[in-house]
């Protein structure tokens, strides 16, 4: 009884000081929100209160269920309102790049191609690439109803090179000698020096790119372009800002009535199938997994298996890149493993010591804790196993992989390639299926276990084995490794997992966790020892943007953030070969095989412990929308994050 | 006279206190390992997969310049002390360049404030009063239970108790939505709706937690209380137990929760941390964390300087008005 | 000892039981060898109860029952080291200030003052961010510390405030007494109470503080505490899973364990007020 009373008492006090406190915040939020659109709203009150009855049609933003679209985004913006994409701190990832930006050139990630979006086509470059002729698509008009033109493109690139508060700035002025609009519909882009990848470095390959084409004659009117805020962004995407959460947990999007003159109706045609897109924040794994299940959420980023595993269980609408094992996608371009920083010196600026880790860990059991055997190996050190590397590089290297030795140093050798996991993992987890398919599902090999031979190498590399475990320079041995916690589970566990290993291998190990502000600058400096990082991809047949970060010549000492890779590894030849790399033709048979080069120096120094691909549980719910790309419908990939999610969105049904 | 010698020395205890603690987390994070400009070159660059080494340098140098990091030490610390503890000035967030800290910490401090101070409120009133019951009758049987379930809550864990909450109350039931949205954009009506909707759980779980302990402490000072001579006393000159309850076991044994709860709710910047990060709550304790773990100096700064000030007022009037509670205690 | 068993009351005995079982686990159970706990793949991987396992396995193939003594054992160490710290710190200055004034007490009230307006957890986070890989539990234990004295010293002192106007206090000090003696003899007996669930409570707080940087990922990766075990499971999504003895029984051993500790100090004072004779 008293505690009825209580509950009562609570809830009448708790209601009207909160009432009291929104007093004071709502008219900020109106003011902030002051935007044409979002104030007419203000009498919307009449409308949402006919609207309760059928509450379960409506969203918690006014909007109806059925025509909204709602994806989740990682993390809430720091900049409610802010939509100029040259302002620092604009969060992209918050539907902004998704929706609205204009890129000059996508990335269709199922051909690994790229394809014009505000071009038409792909640049046309004179014989020793300094001069690049862009023509521009037609049609294309921004939300105001002004045409996207040559001179849109021009102004850009120019309103980066003078304004010295974009972070751009420098870089631009370092490549470009001139961008100009030769008539509407066509941009002279002239370079400084050599420049043939023009579209890799200004177009999209992966998740997006920092040049995003502005109006003109909206930031010509600008004092400051890297100060101001944008808050009713002119776009020439699908979507315009409906609305937006002053305190930074969502923002809702709105169709475009001219969807024809939008880039996504020129390139493809088509009609975005929801009129609005809700993208939210939702927080921790708990709340993001439950919000799912209740349909509250259409698209969530990424899951661990043991989430989706729940969610499939308890709502069979949601499901994931494939319907069984192993569920997750792996052609994520980033693989994961450990990181060595050899600015640290001996023993981990030794290769010996890097290939002795590597077989002294028991792969099939990292696979197994890492997300239950789910992915794809991917022993190419900082070359991403995805199924495009696989087909283009690894297979046809196949042989050299095999026939690699290693020499322990007592007169012995070992082969170190495994082409036996994806039997075994296949036999383990009871999956049947062809070469083919099983090699797709968990790759060509990985590393041996060879527990014997990893000792030897140690001895090689200098450490000695007592009783009481091993010693370096007479002082004992403790190997420290890091991770970063809470995001990036495949990560994460990864390193758990090899601290496992390690430990029953017998050297006394260290493991902790960082957050992200200190792992971040932990990484560029190079203070840690083995950690987590993955400084790792492939994207394009062309692996120049992949490796440019390991030229040698960018490594700074210890403690300072150079522009190259934080692992400092010091190897010539692999530096010789990006030199000579960055001066050919992407497209050229010369590439191609100083990318296979490359990739044999690397692993034979393995400078990079890769365990496997990228492998992304990226689960969708299919009670208001379908058409979701999966396994079986691969017309795009699950990259709900990137710029080319506009092109996933626009196959999307209503259910 | 003695009055104002006190109160002045009191108000110099104040500033000193004050001065302290901004000088001790001032320099804390200036330790940390981290440079917020290279962890944040270090997220671009994650983000966009790789970036170019001149793109990066060049970035580098325009995002000093832009967080004015350059200056010694002594020069940051003399500017934050003017400009930050004189107007609440802590210079542009980091995070959200180039807003200013201040303003950030205004747009949330509603929310917490309305959150947490009313659940930190209603937690010691309740909390006090089955306490004082508990410890004054100790024998009563409802008395024992109320105790029972206040023991058996206040240990479990802040975030247990949310997540429980969560799951049963807006997962299983579904009454309540599982995080905090606010409709800002379709009228007052709209938003305090779902500003209300989206408090209760939250403020449920701080009150269950903090009642708990409030409980406890009062319970175990009312109980050695009325152990004291003075009730045996009354009781032998038969005042009615009412009477005793309140006059002497409520009024001596409340001093010690008073200066507690002073305390405790310039406490609430900090302490509702866990909840708010459980339910999303767009409150100062998620700022806060938000902050340290991207290394945003000067929202650190801001967020717990004010609540070092709240804290130290807080105290501050609750000994001025010390001797009002208690004819006991003497200005000295 | 017989004596003293046949006139406790029930909740000093419940209280007894509940935290000497707690005690034997931690600092007797954990020293029976066994396997590390924290190594993956020992076992096979999410077994329900049975004779040889009867907590089961976790998803990466551990004991459950050893992996919750072994973090008994740390979260105890941790909370006893830190009230300890923290009360015996704070009953001294705190009845130090109370009883001396003057400057002295100024000045340990300023210090105090300090510690008490820092909040506590946004600086343990910062703190454990700064030691990173090299917390250890007697480190996060001492950190914790820095924040567990000004609470209490600051309460005793108002308590001492209070006292010391009181007329036993007033009749030691006319007979002689020095303060110190004054303080032991007199004041302490009377602190003594508080302390005691001050004690309880710190203790509390120092796991449940570990616990909450645990949930955010700062505690020591591979620290056994009841915060991190929790934190796995979680990680591992044990509550929907329903893993419950992997996720419950930190919890149910973090609640018991308070419970414990909570009877057997309100059992004691029960049974020292019946023995007065009251």
């Amino acid at each position: 009884m008293k505690k009825r009373i209580v509950s009562v008492l609570l809830a009448s006090v708790l209601a009207t000081s909160l009432v009291a406190c929104g007093g004071t915040a709502a008219p900020e939020a109106g003011g902030d929100a002051g935007a044409g659109a979002a104030t007419e709203q203000t009498e919307a009150p009449a409308d949402t209160g006919s609207s309760e009855s059928a509450s379960s049609e409506m969203t918690e933003v006014g909007t109806p269920r059925n025509e909204t679209l709602i994806v989740e985004t990682q993390t809430p913006t720091d900049v409610p309102g802010q939509f100029n994409s040259y302002m620092q701190g604009t969060q992209m990832g918050f539907g902004i790049h998704q929706l609205m930006s204009a890129m000059m050139w996508e990335m269709d990630t199922v051909k690994g191609e790229q394809f014009g979006e505000v071009a038409e086509g792909m640049p046309e470059s004179n014989e020793d690439f300094t001069e690049h002729t862009v023509k521009i698509r037609q049609g294309i008009k921004w939300s105001d109803g002004e045409d996207l033109t040559a001179k849109d493109v021009a102004f850009t690139f120019n309103m980066i090179m003078n304004t010295p508060g974009i972070a751009q700035c420098d870089y631009y002025n370092s490549v470009f000698e001139s961008v100009e609009a030769t008539d509407d519909y066509t941009v002279l882009i002239k370079t400084k020096e050599s420049f043939p990848r023009l579209a890799l470095r200004m177009g999209v390959t992966i998740w997006g790119n920092d040049l995003r084409i502005v109006p003109e004659h909206i930031y010509s009117q600008v004092d400051d372009p890297s100060t101001f805020k944008d808050e009713n962004p002119v776009v020439a995407g699908p979507y315009t800002v409906k609305s937006y959460d002053p305190l930074g947990k969502w923002i809702l999007y709105e169709r475009r009535e001219d969807w024809q003159n939008t880039t996504v109706g020129v390139v493809t045609g088509k009609q975005c199938p929801a009129k609005y897109v809700w993208f939210r924040y939702l927080g921790d794994d708990t709340t993001r997994q439950m919000a799912m299940i209740q349909n509250e959420v259409d698209i969530l980023c990424e899951v661990t298996p043991e989430i989706l595993q729940t969610m499939m269980s308890s709502n069979d609408k949601i499901s994931a890149w494939y319907d069984e094992f192993p569920y997750a996608t792996s052609d994520d371009p980033c693989s994961k493993g450990l990181a060595f920083s050899q600015g640290q010196g001996a023993p981990y600026d030794n290769a010996d010591f890097r290939w002795a880790i590597a077989l002294a860990m028991n792969f099939d059991e990292i696979s197994m804790n890492i997300f239950d055997g789910a992915g794809r190996s991917s022993p190419f050190g900082i070359l991403c196993n995805t199924s495009a590397f696989q087909d283009l590089y690894a297979k046809p290297m196949q042989s050299w992989f095999e026939d690699f030795e290693l020499d322990l140093g007592d007169g012995t050798t070992c082969k170190p390639w495994d082409g036996e996991y994806k039997n075994r993992m296949a036999e383990q987890l009871g999956i049947t299926g062809d070469d083919a398919y099983l090699e797709d599902m968990f790759g060509m090999g990985c590393i041996k276990y060879d527990p014997e031979a990893a000792e030897k190498l140690l001895i090689k590399a200098g450490l000695e084995k007592k009783d009481d475990g091993w010693y370096f320079n007479g002082e004992p041995f403790v190997l420290n490794l890091t991770y970063l916690a809470d995001t990036e589970a495949q990560a994460g566990r990864g390193v758990q997992a090899a601290y496992d290993q390690l430990t029953k291998f017998g050297f006394n190990c260290n493991i902790s966790s960082e957050s992200s502000a200190t792992w971040d600058s932990n990484g560029g400096t190079g203070n840690y020892y083995v950690a987590g990082y993955w400084p790792t991809g492939f994207i394009t047949k062309d692996i120049y943007s992949q490796i440019n970060g390991w030229d040698a010549d960018l490594i700074v000492p210890l403690g300072e953030i150079g522009s190259g890779q934080g692992s400092r590894w010091n190897n010539k030849e692999a530096t010789d070969i990006i030199h000579k790399l960055s001066k050919v033709s992407p497209d050229s048979q010369e590439a191609y095989d100083l990318a296979v080069d490359f990739i044999k120096v690397q692993y034979e120094e393995m400078p990079f412990i890769s365990f496997h691909s990228g492998v992304k549980f990226v689960p969708t719910n299919a009670t208001y929308w379908g058409n979701y790309p999966n396994a079986n419908n691969a017309y795009n990939g699950p990259w709900w994050w990137w710029s080319c999610f506009k092109y996933i969105l626009v196959n999307f049904t209503p259910q | 006279m003695k009055f104002r010698t006190y109160f002045l020395k009191r108000l110099l205890t104040w500033a000193l206190t004050i001065w302290i603690g901004v000088t001790f987390i001032f320099f804390i994070p200036r330790m940390f390992p981290s440079d917020p400009v290279e962890s944040m070159i270090g997220q671009i660059s994650a983000r966009s997969g790789s970036m170019d080494p001149q793109q990066m340098e060049s970035l580098r140098r325009s995002l000093r310049v832009q967080f004015g990091l350059e200056g010694s030490l002594m020069e940051q610390y003399t500017t934050f002390l003017w400009k930050g503890l004189l107007h609440f000035d802590f210079g542009p967030s980091l995070m959200s360049y180039p807003e200013p800290a201040g303003d950030i910490i205004s747009r949330y401090l509603p929310y917490t404030v309305g959150l947490s101070m009313i659940a930190t409120l209603l937690a010691w009133i309740i909390g006090n009063i089955i306490g004082l019951l508990a410890g004054f009758r100790k024998n009563k049987k409802s008395s024992k239970i109320l105790e029972g379930i206040a023991i058996c809550i206040y240990p479990i864990p802040y975030f247990i108790v949310a997540l429980v909450l969560q799951i049963f109350f807006a997962y299983i039931l579904g009454w309540f939505p599982l995080t905090t949205t606010i409709n800002n954009f379709q009228g007052t009506g709209v938003f305090v709706k779902t500003l209300l909707k989206s408090s209760i759980l939250p403020a449920l779980s701080l009150l269950l937690i903090g009642t708990g302990w409030w409980i406890i402490s009062m319970k175990s000072l009312a109980a050695s209380t009325a152990e004291e001579d003075y009730v045996l006393y009354a009781r032998y000159r038969g005042l009615s137990e009412g009477v005793i309850g309140r006059k002497y076991v409520l009024k001596n044994s409340i001093l010690t929760q008073v200066t507690a709860l002073a305390m405790s709710l310039g406490g609430v910047f900090g302490g509702s941390i866990m909840t708010e990060i459980i339910f999303g709550y767009p409150g100062v304790g998620t700022l806060i964390q938000k902050a340290i773990l991207q290394s945003d100096y000067n929202m650190i700064l801001g967020c717990i300087t004010i609540s070092i000030v709240a804290i130290a007022t807080a105290t501050l009037i609750v000994d001025l008005i010390y001797p009002f509670i208690d004819p006991r205690i003497r200005y000295s | 000892m017989k004596k003293f068993w046949k006139n406790a009351n029930f909740a000093l005995k419940t209280g007894i039981i509940i935290t000497a079982i707690f005690l034997i686990i931690g600092f007797v159970v954990y020293y029976i060898p066994h396997d590390d706990p924290f190594i993956f793949n020992t076992y096979k991987p999410k077994l329900a109860a049975s004779m040889e396992h009867p907590l089961g396995t976790t998803s990466m193939g551990q004991d459950v029952k050893w992996l919750l003594i072994e973090a008994i054992h740390n979260s105890l160490l941790i909370g006893l080291i830190v009230a300890t710290i923290g009360t015996v710190v704070g009953v001294f200055i705190g009845l130090l200030s109370g009883f001396a004034g003057g400057t002295l007490d100024r000045v340990l009230m300023v210090v105090t003052d300090t510690f008490v307006v820092i909040p506590s957890l946004p600086i343990l986070i910062l703190m454990t961010s700064l030691m990173k890989g090299k917390s250890t539990v007697i480190l996060i234990a001492l950190v914790l510390a820095m924040f567990a004295w000004a609470w209490p010293s600051r309460q005793i002192r108002s308590m001492a405030l209070t006292l010391k106007e009181r007329d036993f206090i007033q009749t030691a000090k006319f007979s002689g007494e020095s303060t110190v003696q004054i303080v032991v003899t007199e004041i302490l007996p009377f602190a003594l109470t508080w302390s005691l669930s001050n004690f309880m409570n710190a203790t509390l707080n120092a796991i449940a503080s570990e616990s909450s940087l645990a949930v955010l990922g700062l505690s020591p990766a591979n620290l056994i505490s009841l915060g991190n075990m929790i934190q796995w499971a979680r990680d591992r999504n044990a509550i929907f899973n329903r893993q419950w003895l992997w996720i419950g029984s930190p919890i149910v051993a973090t609640i018991v364990l308070f419970i414990g500790l909570f009877l057997l100090i309100t059992g004691y004072n029960d049974y020292l007020t019946m023995k007065r004779g009251r």
